[in-house]
C-alpha cells in the first residue's frame, strides 16, 4: 500500500501502519528530523482516498486552537442585525450559538468529518503536558463537549498519527493508547531507493554518490544531522543544475542545501577531503 | 519461570509477563491488543510475528531497540524448557541468587547505613559542620542575600504561562466570556471581561551538600538555605552528606539565630563524607512521588566530590532530570578560573544538568540571576 504511493518502507513501518489501520489505534511515530514521519500520514491519506487533517503542536497550544472557537465578530454582527426583531433573548441565544457561528479547529473537524479522515498530530512533544492530557481524553472517548451546544460525538473515528522527535518525554498514559514506531535514518540501500523513486530522472551515478556522501556525513557529530529530506533537496538541486557526479567544488558550493548550521558547515568544510575520500568519490585523477 | 504453553494465547500472556520483568509496561490491555494483532497477520512467518508484537508492545525508542533481543531470549529459554525436563531445578538457582543480592542491597541501603556513616566520619574529618559553632555565621548579610534570592526566585518561578485565565484587571479582552455574560442582557455589550496570562507557579527543590569538602562555604550555605526558605514558600530543602535529611521545617523558623540552633541540634548525624549517589537515590525512592514533577526546579548545591556509588548517582540524576522542569547545579568551586568539572561525581551528573554555575557568595548569586 505504501509503496504504491511512492513511500519506501521497511517491515517495521509497514507492520505498524497495517496494525494501526486494522486495530483502529493511534500510531505514535518518533525519530530524528527529516526521516519521513509526517510523510506517513500524508501517504496514508492518499492511499485511503481521504482527507488529511493536520494539527501542528507548539508550546502553549490550547483547547481553543485545537478544538473550536466561536466566531465572535459574526456573533456580534448578528446580534446587532437582529436588534429590533421580535425574537426573545432565548431564541437569539440559540441562533448565535449554533453550527454556523462555530469555527471548527482540527480536532473537532476530524471527528465531524463526513468520511473517516487521517488526523495528523504533528510534533506532539512540543505542546505542554496540559494539552497532552486533554488530548488523551479526546483520543479515548472520541467526543467533544461544547458547553453552549452539548456533546458532539464522532461520526467516524479518525485514523490518528502522532509524531514527535523526543524533545520531551511523552507521558506513559499517552504511549499506552498508541502503537509505537521508531524510524531511524535509512541505510544505504533504502536511501538510494528512495532517491531514485522520488526523482525518477536523476542520474544513477549521482544518486549513488549523494547517498554515499550522506551516509558518511551522518557519522560525523553535527549540530543538526541532515535527514532524508535534505538528501532529496540536494539531489533535486544537483540534478536541476545538470550535474552528473560529485566533486569537491560542487559539494562546497552546495553545502548550504544539506547543512543548516554554520558550525556544521565549517566543520564539514574542514574535513571535506577526508569525507570525500571515504565516500570514494575522488578519483585518482583529482588527486594528481 | 518459563514453561511451555500449548496455546498461542497462553504463550503471548507468558511472553508479556516476561516483558514486564524487563520493565515493559504491559497490561491486560496490551495483551488483548497483541492477540488481536496476531489474528490479523500471517503468524507462520517468524519475522512478521515478531514485528507485529514489537509494534504493539514496545512504547519507546529504547524498548523498540531492546525488543528483538528479548524476543530471541524468550524463545531460546522456551526451547530449553522443551528440551530438558529438569529445567525447573536449573532455573531456581538464578532466581534465588537474585533475591539474595536484592536483600543484601536492601540491608545495605537501610540497615548498614549507620555503620558506614560512622566509619566515614572517623577517617575523613576532624571538624565539620556538626562540630562547627554556627554562631559564627554572620547575620548581617542575610537581608542582602534574601533580596538577591527574592529576585532570583521571581525570575525562575514566575515565568508567565502561555495560557490565559480570566482577570479583573483591564488587560486583553476575553471575547468569549464577554459575549456569554452579556447575552443575558440581550446581547448589548455592557460589561467587558478581560483575561491575562496565567502564571505557572513553580516549586523549588533545594538539595545542599553539607560534607567536609563544602565546609569552607558552610556559612554561605546556611544563609542560602535559610533565605530561600524564608523568601519562597513553595520550596523543599534537603541536606545531604552521607545521608539525606529533610530540613524544610527547621528553616521555617522566622528567627535566624533560632533556626541555626535548631539546625545545629539536628545535624550531629551529618558528617564528613559525601555519597551523593546514595542520597539522591534515597530522594528518588522516598520523596520523588510527592515533590518531583514538571513544575519543580531542582537546585543542587554541591562541589561534586563523591565517595559513593557513581552508578546510583547517574541513575538518580537521570530520573530527576526526566521528572523535573529544570536541574540547576551550583558549584562553589566553579568560580575559580582554573576549575574543570572533572570530579568523578560531577562528570557523572553533568549530562543531566540544565544550568551549571558557580556560586559561593552573595555576589556570585547576583550573577546567576543574569544567567537564568
Amino acid at each position: 500500500m505504501l509503496l504504491s504511493q511512492g513511500y519506501i518502507s521497511d517491515d517495521a513501518i509497514a507492520m505498524s501502519v497495517f496494525l494501526s489501520l486494522q486495530l483502529n489505534k493511534p500510531l505514535l511515530v518518533e525519530g530524528p528530523a527529516g526521516v519521513g514521519k509526517t510523510e506517513i500520514a500524508k501517504v496514508m491519506a492518499n492511499a485511503l482516498h481521504t482527507d488529511l487533517i493536520r494539527l501542528q503542536c507548539y508550546e502553549g497550544l490550547d483547547a481553543t486552537h485545537a478544538l473550536y472557537e466561536w466566531n465572535y465578530q459574526r456573533q456580534l454582527l448578528h446580534i446587532k442585525m437582529t436588534e429590533h426583531s421580535s425574537q426573545s433573548v432565548d431564541e437569539k441565544e440559540k441562533t448565535i450559538f449554533s453550527d454556523s457561528f462555530l469555527m471548527k479547529r482540527p480536532l473537532l473537524q476530524a471527528i465531524t468529518h463526513h468520511k473517516r479522515p487521517v488526523l495528523l498530530i504533528d510534533e506532539i512533544d512540543r505542546s505542554d503536558e496540559e494539552f497532552e492530557s486533554f488530548l488523551l481524553e479526546v483520543l479515548s472517548d472520541w467526543q467533544i463537549t461544547i458547553p453552549e451546544m452539548g456533546t458532539i460525538r464522532a461520526t467516524h473515528i479518525p485514523q490518528v498519527i502522532l509524531t514527535g522527535n523526543r524533545t520531551r518525554e511523552l507521558s506513559e498514559a499517552l504511549r499506552r493508547r498508541c502503537l509505537y514506531l521508531y524510524i531511524d535514518y535509512p541505510d544505504f540501500e533504502k536511501e538510494y531507493l528512495i532517491v531514485k523513486n522520488k526523482l525518477p530522472g536523476v542520474n544513477e551515478r549521482l544518486a549513488e554518490q549523494i547517498t554515499r556522501f550522506m551516509q558518511q556525513l551522518r557519522n560525523i557529530k553535527l549540530e543538526k544531522t541532515p535527514g532524508l529530506a535534505e538528501t532529496l533537496d540536494w539531489a533535486t538541486a544537483l540534478s536541476s543544475l545538470h550535474i552528473d557526479h560529485l566533486d569537491k567544488a560542487i559539494v562546497e558550493q552546495t553545502l548550504g542545501v544539506i547543512l543548516k548550521d554554520w558550525r556544521d558547515t565549517r566543520e564539514v568544510q574542514l574535513s571535506l577531503s577526508e569525507l570525500m575520500e571515504k565516500t570514494g568519490i575522488i578519483s585518482k585523477l583529482d588527486k594528481v | 519461570m518459563i514453561q511451555r504453553q500449548t496455546s498461542l494465547a497462553k504463550n503471548i500472556v507468558q511472553f508479556c509477563r516476561f516483558l514486564r520483568q524487563k520493565n515493559f509496561v504491559v497490561g491486560a490491555d496490551e495483551e488483548t491488543t497483541a492477540l488481536q494483532a496476531l489474528m490479523l497477520i500471517d503468524h507462520t512467518s517468524p519475522a512478521v510475528f515478531r514485528s507485529a508484537l514489537k509494534a504493539v508492545l514496545s512504547r519507546s525508542k529504547q524498548q523498540a531497540e531492546e525488543f528483538d533481543d528479548l524476543f530471541e531470549e524468550y524463545w531460546k529459554q522456551l526451547n530449553k524448557a522443551v528440551d530438558t525436563k529438569t529445567k525447573d531445578n536449573h532455573e531456581k538457582h538464578p532466581a534465588l541468587k537474585k533475591q539474595v543480592s536484592f536483600k543484601s542491597l536492601k540491608t545495605w541501603l537501610h540497615g548498614n547505613r549507620n555503620n558506614e556513616t560512622e566509619e566515614t566520619a572517623t577517617y575523613s574529618l576532624q571538624e565539620s559542620l556538626s562540630q562547627k559553632d554556627f554562631s559564627s555565621v554572620p547575620e548581617e548579610e542575610i537581608d542582602e542575600l534574601m533580596q538577591t534570592i527574592r529576585a532570583l526566585a521571581k525570575r525562575m518561578a514566575a515565568k508567565a504561562g502561555r495560557r490565559y485565565k480570566l482577570s479583573h484587571e483591564e488587560d486583553i479582552p476575553d471575547l468569549r466570556q464577554t459575549l456569554r455574560r452579556n447575552m443575558r442582557r440581550g446581547g448589548e455589550l455592557l460589561e467587558l471581561a478581560y483575561r491575562k496570562p496565567k502564571q505557572n507557579r513553580m516549586k523549588i527543590l533545594l538539595l545542599c551538600d553539607v560534607s567536609k569538602s563544602m565546609e569552607l562555604y558552610s556559612a554561605f550555605l546556611l544563609q542560602f538555605m535559610y533565605s530561600f526558605q524564608q523568601v519562597y514558600s513553595r520550596i523543599e530543602t534537603f541536606a545531604f552528606g552521607t545521608s539525606l535529611k529533610r530540613i524544610t521545617p527547621l528553616l521555617k523558623e522566622p528567627n535566624f539565630r533560632k533556626a541555626l540552633q535548631l539546625l545545629q541540634a539536628e545535624t550531629d548525624d551529618w558528617s564528613g563524607g559525601t555519597r551523593i549517589g546514595e542520597c539522591l537515590y534515597e530522594l528518588v525512592i522516598h520523596h520523588s512521588k510527592k515533590i518531583l514533577d514538571s513544575k519543580t526546579i531542582v537546585i543542587i548545591l554541591s562541589d561534586g566530590w563523591d565517595k559513593g556509588n557513581t552508578r546510583l548517582l547517574q541513575q538518580s540524576m537521570e530520573f530527576i532530570h526526566q521528572k523535573a522542569r529544570k536541574v540547576i547545579w551550583l558549584n562553589p568551586l566553579a568560580g575559580y578560573a582554573s576549575y574543570r568539572p572533572d570530579a568523578e561525581g560531577m562528570q557523572t551528573a553533568m549530562p543531566f544538568i540544565d544550568v551549571f554555575a558557580p556560586v559561593h557568595n552573595a555576589e556570585s548569586l547576583k550573577k546567576l540571576g543574569r544567567l537564568l
